[in-house]
C-alpha cells in the first residue's frame, strides 16, 4: 500500500519536473514573470514529492517491509538500526532516489533563495536543474524503481553486504553524492548564463559557496572512502587507484581547479572560457563517476554496486556534454577576455600552473582508468593499469602542488620583481633546505621524502608567517590584543584565511601520503605466549577468542603490543562471520600513533592453536587524517564569507529575449 | 561555430569517449582469458567423497574430462548442478570416452555430500584439501569454474560461472573427438 503511494509520488514528481523544464522557458519567451514564479514553486513542490517517496522507502527499511524488493535485497531484520538507515543508499535504486532527493533539496533552495537576484538567468537555472530531475525520475519510475514490490513476501531479507557495514561507509556515499550534486548548481548557472548570453562574472560569484560546499563534500567523501578501505578491506592502504576511486577523484580534481581559477575571473576578469570548460567537465565527470560505478564496464572492488542503468547514464552524459559545449561555442565571443597574465612571475601564473597540474593529474587518472577499456575496444587485449603508473606520474605533480601552494600565497598579483622574490622567499627556502639537510643527516635518504618534508616546511612556513604578519599588523594598527586580532583578521577576509587552513590541510595530507614510502610489511605465524618483533614493537599472542558483535560472530586473535618493554595496546584482529555470508571477512586491528600505524590482519587460524597474521607498519597515516579537521574548519570559515552583493534592481517588466 | 575546428574537436572527443564506454557493455571486465587454456592441465590427486576411490591426472591419460569446481555454499553452483549431471548421463557413461569430475573447494565432506545428494549427482565427486592445492594450481578465481580437458591432457576451454547447455553441447563433442585424432 505505502510503496504504491511512494511510486505515485515519484510519478507526480516526474510530471512536476517536466513542468519545471518547459514553463520557465515559456515565461521568458512570453515575458511573463508569473510563469517563472510558478516554475520556482513547482521546484519546491517537487522536493516535497520526492521527500515523500524517500520517506516511504525509509519507512520500509525501518519496518522491515520485505514486500519492497529493494529492502529485501539490501536489509534484514537483524541489521542494526544505523545500517538499516544507510542501506537506503546501499544499492542502485536507493542511491538514485537519494540522489534525486538531494538534488530536489538543492533545487528548492535555489528556487527559494534566488527569487530576487539573478533574475535574468534564474529561469534557465531552474530549467537545467529540472532536466536532471527528469532524467533521474524517469529512471526511478521505470527500470530502477526502488519501491517495486514483490509477492509472496519473503520472511527475511538478504542482508546488507557486510563490507558496507562500517560507519565510514554509511557516510561516504552520501557525502560523495552531496558533492556531485552540489556541483550541478554552478553548472546550471553556467548553462543558464550561456543560454541568456549574460556572461559577466555573476554566475561565478553567485555560486561560489555552492562550489565550496561541493568541494568540501567531495573531499570528505573521498577521505571517508579511504578510511573505509583502510579499516574494512584489510589490504593495508587507503587508496588503491581503483577505477571507482578514480571516478570520484576526477571531479574533485577539476572542481579544485575550478575553485581556484574562478578567483582569477572574479579578481582579474581572466579565464572565462576556461572556467566554463571546467564546470562543464566537472559536471560531466560527476555523471561519469556514477556511470563507472554502476555500469560495470571496468573491473573494480566496487562490483557490489553494479546495475543495468549504465546505458541510460551514458546517453545522458553524452547529451549533457554535447548541449553544454554547443552552447559554449555559440557564446564563445562573449567569453573571450582581453585580459591575460601581465607577467610570467605573478600570482596569476601560479594559479595557471596550479590548474595545469590539477588537470594534468586528472588527465593521468582518466587515462589510467579508461585505458583498459580503450585497449580492449581497439586492440582487443585485456590489460590492467596498476598503482605504479599512477604513482609515478601523480606523485611528482602532487609535490609540485605542494610547492605551488607556498609560492602562490606569497607571490604578488600582476608582477613580482626579482628583489621582491629574493626578499620574501629567502627565509622559507632556507628553512626548507635546512629541514631536508637535517633529515638527511638523521638517516632519511629517500629523495622523494626529503623533497616532500622540505617542501612541507617551506609551504607551512609561508602559510603561517603570512597569517602571523596580518595578525600582527592588525594588532598594532588597532591597538588590540593578539587573540582579538586573530578573530578580526579572519573575519575581515574569511575566504582567504579559510583557504589558508585548507592549504595547511593539503600540506598535512601530502606529508601523510608520503609516509607510504616507508611502509613495511611482515607475514608472521604466532604461537601463544611467544613474543615476535615487528619494527619497534613486540607482539605477544595471548590466544584466540570468539565474540558476538551486533549481527556478526568474530574469531579474534588477542595480541598484546609492547613498545620499549611497556604494554601499549591490546589488538584483536579477527575474522568475522555473518549469518548471510558464506565466507568470513577480515576485521583489521590498528594501533595508531602520530608517527605510524601498526596494522594487523588475521590471515588464518591454524591447526595447533597458532595464527598467521600480516603486520604492516604504515608511517604518518594519522598525519594525513589530520587534514580532515583543517578542511572542515577552513571550509566553515570560508563559506560564510559574503560575496560582493549582486544587487539588481527588481525589474518586473523586462526579462529580455533569448 | 560550425566552422570552428575546436568545436568539432570537442564533438569528436565526446563521440569517441561515448563509443569507447559503449564498447564496454556486454563485456565482463573480470573475464580475463585463463593463461591455462591450450596448456597441459595441472596435476591433481583426489579421493572420491563416498567411496574413497583415488583419482589422479596420470590415471586419466588418454581420456578427455570435464573438471568442475564447486562448493555447497555457492549459489551459481546450484544452477548448473543438474546440467552437469545430465551431461554425465548423456556422454559420460563410458569412462574411457569421457569423465565428469566435480571437486568441491573450501567445503566440508558432509556439506558436499548433502549437496550432491540434493541434486542427485552420480558422477565422480571429490574434495579439495584444506590448503586448496588443486584450486590454486588451476588458478581459480571463484566457484563455479569448469575446465574442459582433451584426450592429450590439454585444457581446451574454461568456463567461469555456471555452465550453460550451449557450452556443454559445443565443448564435450570436441573433447570426445579429440580421442581419435593422432
Amino acid at each position: 500500500m505505502l510503496p504504491d503511494l511512494g511510486y505515485v509520488l515519484l510519478t507526480a514528481a516526474l510530471a512536476v519536473s517536466l513542468y519545471g523544464v518547459v514553463v520557465p522557458h515559456l515565461g521568458v519567451v512570453r515575458n511573463n514573470w508569473n510563469l517563472v514564479r510558478s516554475a520556482q514553486f513547482a521546484t519546491i513542490v517537487n522536493f516535497v514529492l520526492v521527500a515523500g517517496a524517500s520517506a516511504v522507502l525509509m519507512h520500509a527499511f525501518l519496518a522491515d517491509d520485505f514486500s519492497v524488493r529493494f529492502v529485501w535485497e539490501h536489509s534484514s531484520s537483524d541489521l542494526p538500526l544505523f545500517y538499516k538507515i544507510s542501506a537506503f543508499w546501499g544499492g542502485m535504486e536507493g542511491s538514485l532516489l537519494f540522489w534525486d532527493f538531494v538534488l530536489a533539496a538543492f533545487s528548492a533552495v535555489v528556487a527559494y533563495g534566488y527569487q530576487r537576484n539573478n533574475r535574468e538567468v534564474i529561469p534557465y537555472v531552474i530549467a537545467t536543474l529540472n532536466v536532471v530531475h527528469v532524467f533521474l525520475l524517469s529512471l526511478l519510475v521505470t527500470y530502477s524503481n526502488p519501491l517495486a514490490t514483490q509477492s509472496p513476501v519473503p520472511v527475511e531479507g538478504r542482508g546488507l553486504n557486510p563490507l558496507l557495514q562500517h560507519p565510514a561507509m554509511a557516510m561516504h556515499p552520501p557525502m560523495l553524492y552531496l558533492g556531485y550534486i552540489a556541483f550541478s548548481v554552478p553548472f546550471a548557472f553556467a548553462i543558464a548564463s550561456l543560454i541568456r548570453g549574460k556572461l559577466d562574472n555573476a554566475w561565478v560569484v553567485s555560486t561560489r559557496r555552492w562550489t565550496l560546499a561541493a568541494w568540501f563534500a567531495l573531499t570528505v567523501g573521498l577521505m571517508l572512502g579511504g578510511q573505509w578501505a583502510y579499516e574494512e578491506l584489510g589490504w593495508g592502504g587507503y587508496w588503491g587507484w581503483d577505477p571507482v576511486e578514480n571516478a570520484a577523484l576526477m571531479p574533485w580534481l577539476t572542481g579544485t581547479a575550478f575553485l581556484h581559477s574562478v578567483l582569477l575571473q572574479e579578481k582579474r576578469n581572466m579565464m572565462k572560457v576556461w572556467n566554463m570548460v571546467l564546470i562543464i567537465v566537472t559536471f560531466g565527470l560527476s555523471i561519469m563517476g556514477t556511470f563507472i560505478v554502476r555500469s560495470g564496464v571496468l573491473n573494480s572492488v566496487h562490483a557490489f554496486a553494479q546495475s543495468n542503468v549504465g546505458p541510460a547514464f551514458l546517453v545522458f552524459l553524452a547529451f549533457a556534454m554535447l548541449v553544454a559545449f554547443t552552447l559554449m561555442f555559440k557564446r564563445i565571443r562573449l567569453l573571450e577576455s582581453r585580459h591575460t597574465a601581465d607577467s610570467l612571475v605573478s600570482r596569476e601564473s601560479a594559479f595557471l600552473l596550479n590548474n595545469l597540474l590539477l588537470i594534468g593529474i586528472c588527465f593521468t587518472v582518466f587515462l589510467g582508468t579508461v585505458f583498459p577499456l580503450l585497449a580492449e575496444a581497439i586492440g582487443g587485449t585485456k590489460l590492467s593499469i596498476q598503482a605504479p603508473f599512477f604513482n609515478t606520474i601523480v606523485g611528482p605533480l602532487g609535490i609540485g602542488l605542494l610547492f605551488l601552494i607556498g609560492i602562490g600565497t606569497l607571490i604578488a598579483w600582476r608582477h613580482s620583481t626579482w628583489d621582491y622574490l629574493v626578499r620574501n622567499f629567502r627565509v622559507p627556502v632556507i628553512l626548507g633546505l635546512l629541514t631536508s639537510g637535517v633529515l638527511f643527516a638523521l638517516g632519511i635518504h629517500h629523495p622523494g621524502a626529503l623533497i616532500v618534508f622540505g617542501g612541507a616546511v617551506f609551504t607551512g612556513y609561508i602559510l603561517g608567517s603570512d597569517f602571523y604578519k596580518a595578525v600582527r599588523a592588525r594588532a598594532s594598527q588597532m591597538e588590540i590584543g593578539f587573540a582579538e586580532a586573530i578573530v578580526g583578521t579572519v573575519r575581515r577576509n574569511q575566504q582567504r584565511w579559510g583557504g589558508m587552513l585548507i592549504h595547511f590541510g593539503v600540506v598535512f595530507l601530502i606529508v601523510g601520503v608520503s609516509g607510504n614510502w616507508f611502509h613495511q610489511e611482515y607475514n608472521l605465524t604466532l604461537t601463544e605466549n611467544r613474543p615476535v618483533t615487528v619494527g619497534s614493537y613486540k607482539l605477544l599472542f595471548k590466544g584466540q577468542r570468539t565474540e558476538k558483535k551486533l549481527n556478526a560472530t568474530l574469531h579474534e586473535a588477542v595480541i598484546e603490543v609492547y613498545r620499549d618493554g611497556e604494554l601499549v595496546d591490546t589488538l584483536k584482529p579477527a575474522r568475522s562471520f555473518y549469518p548471510t555470508q558464506p565466507e568470513p571477512l577480515t576485521e583489521v586491528a590498528i594501533h595508531r600513533t602520530v608517527r605510524e600505524d601498526l596494522y594487523l590482519v588475521l590471515a588464518s587460524e591454524n591447526q595447533g592453536g597458532t595464527v598467521t597474521i600480516r603486520a604492516l607498519i604504515n608511517p604518518l597515516v594519522m598525519v594525513a587524517w589530520f587534514a580532515f579537521p583543517l578542511f572542515t574548519l577552513g571550509t566553515a570559515i570560508a563559506i560564510f564569507y559574503k560575496p560582493r552583493r549582486l544587487e539588481e534592481p527588481v525589474t518586473e517588466d523586462r526579462l529580455g529575449y533569448i | 561555430m560550425l566552422k570552428s575546428w575546436k568545436f568539432w574537436a570537442v564533438v569528436a572527443v565526446i563521440g569517441g569517449l561515448t563509443a569507447m564506454f559503449a564498447s564496454g557493455f556486454g563485456h565482463d571486465p573480470k573475464l580475463v582469458p585463463s593463461p591455462l587454456v591450450h596448456r597441459p592441465a595441472p596435476g591433481f590427486k583426489v579421493t572420491e567423497l563416498n567411496t574413497g576411490a583415488p583419482l589422479s591426472l596420470e590415471s586419466l591419460k588418454g581420456t578427455p574430462f570435464v573438471l568442475n569446481f564447486f562448493a555447497s555454499w555457492c549459489v551459481a553452483c546450484r544452477d548448473e548442478a543438474r546440467l552437469l549431471e545430465s551431461a554425465y548421463l548423456r556422454w559420460g557413461q563410458d569412462p574411457s570416452k569421457l569423465r565428469v569430475i566435480g571437486i568441491a573447494i573450501q567445503d566440508t565432506p558432509e556439506a558436499a555430500r548433502a549437496f550432491a545428494k540434493r541434486y542427485g549427482k552420480t558422477y565422480y565427486l571429490a574434495l579439495d584439501d584444506a590448503a586448496g592445492d588443486v584450486s590454486l594450481n588451476y588458478g581459480l578465481y571463484g566457484v563455479p569454474e569448469t575446465f574442459f580437458v582433451d584426450a592429450k591432457g590439454i585444457i581446451r576451454y574454461k568456463q567461469i560461472g555456471a555452465v550453460t547447455p550451449e557450452v556443454l553441447e559445443e565443448q564435450i563433442p570436441k573433447l570426445i573427438a579429440s580421442r581419435e585424432q593422432p
